[in-house]
């Protein structure tokens, strides 16, 4: 803990300004995410190198000149998004390998929805330069970004990646460092419950998301959005609710358990 | 992977084959008991849907200031181009004010809307079955109340059904159709004819704790709560977020505060009984000390945000 304390006072270092059509962005992790922030990062000038977690996919992107994948992380990256939310072992071992290869002034924003910002950094060596952020699919094109910075977040880090974020064309919503964060925490807990009621058979699912839209006004149904978020994302943030939080309330429905893990899902029918 | 459907509940199946293998009469006559914000509301629609409605009260000045509600919001739709001088006209003489139960009698359907009170709405119906005829259909409006031990309270629980009404009547499409074990499917067939005739678009429910809709709209706020209380994010923060990542149209708190936090309180508090102290519907401690403090929202000018003649400050 003294350690630790000692490390969060030290003096960061400067990190390094960001100016689209010179720096390069590293971004790592789950599918669709990364293909979503590579075509974010791309379209607004950013030279991207990705890595699909050792997934041997390649995208079909705008502008490939500037868009490459490769495992091994550039040494002249500025700025690094990692975005794993389900493997955390996997998670671990980018942000270590990370922390290796960049230069101490570039910053690493990484998906904190299924484990802490601040846990996260005590992975690594530097932690001045890890904040979190809230990343699941589709929400990258949403005007606005969570981005939850650590213990050991100085106002420097915060404002670099501030301004990484306003060059793609987001403000940042600062919000405490806890699993879940706000967007996914709610949005999970309503699938869960939807879950609940469709084991219980309460409705199908069609008018579940029906009822959902016309009479509480929802942008899409329950269903239509674990759809959207994919089940095995969803799954993956109860999981973590259910661990940080524990009790009854996060109580993940079997049901859902069970299509997460089987990969399958209501859908249509 | 192909996504795979594992259970069809039984109303499910039955309303899908509905059109094809029956004829149902039109609804002509229908009884409406409570003539408050909900019960006025289902008269219009159904006057304007060319239904007689036999609207019912128990309180004589209630009755007059529904029927004063009643015309407004009709010659409000005269002016808006959606109604004819004489639609207008034929569908307000549709609406016939009663004060006696028993002027209810040649209605095929009587829904409900009177306070959220069990033993209160088991004596009215005890009340409607005596004075019906054997095949009205009895319609409770309840929220969140036990249909099931509603139905229990008369002698033809077959009869007896749901009519979720969301508020407000005239813009919500959505109806909940509550059946409990003892509905008949007749009954459910000729409720869903009716929101059919009044252009609603009808949803099967089980008679549980919330139905669909209150149910599961319930961890919105009821979350929103939590993360409040746990001082990750503030108020406004949480719905700015909430709109701009989810896509809502208004915030959790700015929802809370446009229905009013006593409103929302009780019904979580009900939603919390009725399923026995599940802890996914615990109500939030911040929720009740604001109804507390008498900071309700909109209607006392402060709730999570300030007011000032129902506009955020």
């Amino acid at each position: 803990m003294t350690k630790k304390k000692q490390r969060a006072k030290a003096p960061a270092k400067k990190l390094r300004e960001h100016h689209p059509d010179k720096a390069i962005v590293y971004i790592v992790g789950d599918s669709p995410m990364v293909e979503e922030h590579v075509a974010l990062c791309s379209s607004h000038g950013y030279a991207v190198v990705y890595d699909l977690n050792g997934k041997s996919q390649i995208l079909q992107t705008v502008d490939s000149s500037f868009v490459r994948k490769s495992a091994k992380i550039p040494s002249n990256v500025s700025f690094a998004l990692e975005l794993t939310n389900i493997d955390l072992e996997r998670k671990r071992k980018n942000l270590e390998a990370l922390d290796k290869a960049l230069p101490v002034t570039a910053a690493i924003t990484s998906s904190s929805v299924t484990v802490s910002a601040t846990e996260q950094s005590s992975w690594i060596h530097h932690k001045s330069r890890l904040v979190g952020l809230c990343a699941l699919p589709t929400l990258s094109k949403a005007s606005l970004v969570e981005v939850a910075p650590t213990v050991f977040s100085p106002a420097e880090t915060i404002q670099v990646v501030q301004r990484f974020f306003q060059s793609v064309g987001k403000e940042i919503e600062l919000v405490q460092d806890r699993v879940g964060m706000v967007f996914p925490r709610i949005i999970c807990q309503i699938i869960n419950e939807a879950a609940f009621a469709l084991q219980e058979e309460i409705a199908v699912p069609q008018d579940i998301d029906l009822a959902m839209r016309q009479g509480a006004n929802f942008p899409f149904g329950p269903i239509e959005w674990a759809d959207r978020l994919g089940m095995q994302q969803v799954y993956a943030v109860l999981s973590a609710l259910h661990q940080d939080l524990g009790g009854d309330r996060y109580r993940i429905s079997p049901l859902l358990r069970q299509m997460a893990l089987s990969g399958t899902w209501w859908k249509r029918m | 992977m192909q996504p795979r459907l594992f259970f069809k509940p039984h109303f499910s199946m039955f309303f899908e084959n509905l059109s094809i293998t029956t004829f149902l009469p039109m609804i002509k006559h229908l009884g409406i008991v409570g003539a408050g914000t909900m019960g006025a509301g289902i008269a219009h629609l159904a006057a304007l849907a060319g239904i007689d409605v036999a609207l019912y009260d128990i309180n004589d000045t209630v009755l007059r200031q529904a029927l004063e509600r009643l015309k407004r919001s009709i010659n409000k739709a005269v002016e808006k181009g959606e109604l004819s001088a004489e639609q207008s006209t034929e569908a307000f003489t549709r609406i016939h004010p009663r004060t006696r139960l028993a002027d209810l009698s040649h209605s095929e359907i009587v829904v409900e809307a009177v306070i959220e009170d069990l033993r209160i709405k088991k004596d009215l119906f005890k009340h409607l079955e005596a004075g019906s005829k054997p095949t009205t259909i009895l319609a409770s409006n309840t929220s969140f109340l036990s249909v099931t031990a509603i139905a229990a309270a008369t002698r033809r629980p077959e009869k007896v059904v749901g009519l979720h009404f969301l508020y407000p009547v005239e813009k919500v499409k959505v109806v909940e159709i509550v059946q409990t074990v003892q509905t008949a499917q007749e009954t459910l067939q000729c409720c869903h004819e009716f929101l059919n005739q009044l252009g609603k678009t009808p949803v099967a429910v089980a008679d549980a704790p919330g139905f669909i809709v209150n149910r599961i709209v319930h961890p919105f706020h009821g979350e929103a709560l939590q993360i409040l209380g746990e001082h990750i994010a503030d108020a406004e923060q949480i719905d700015r977020i909430m709109k701009a990542e989810g896509g809502f149209a208004c915030g959790p708190f700015e929802s809370l505060d446009a229905m009013g936090l006593d409103t929302s309180f009780n019904a979580t508090k009900a939603l919390f009984d009725a399923s026995s102290g599940d802890a996914r519907f615990r109500p939030h401690p911040i929720e009740k000390r604001m109804v507390e403090s008498g900071l309700l929202g909109q209607k006392s000018g402060h709730g999570f945000y300030i007011y000032e003649q129902n506009n955020r400050k």
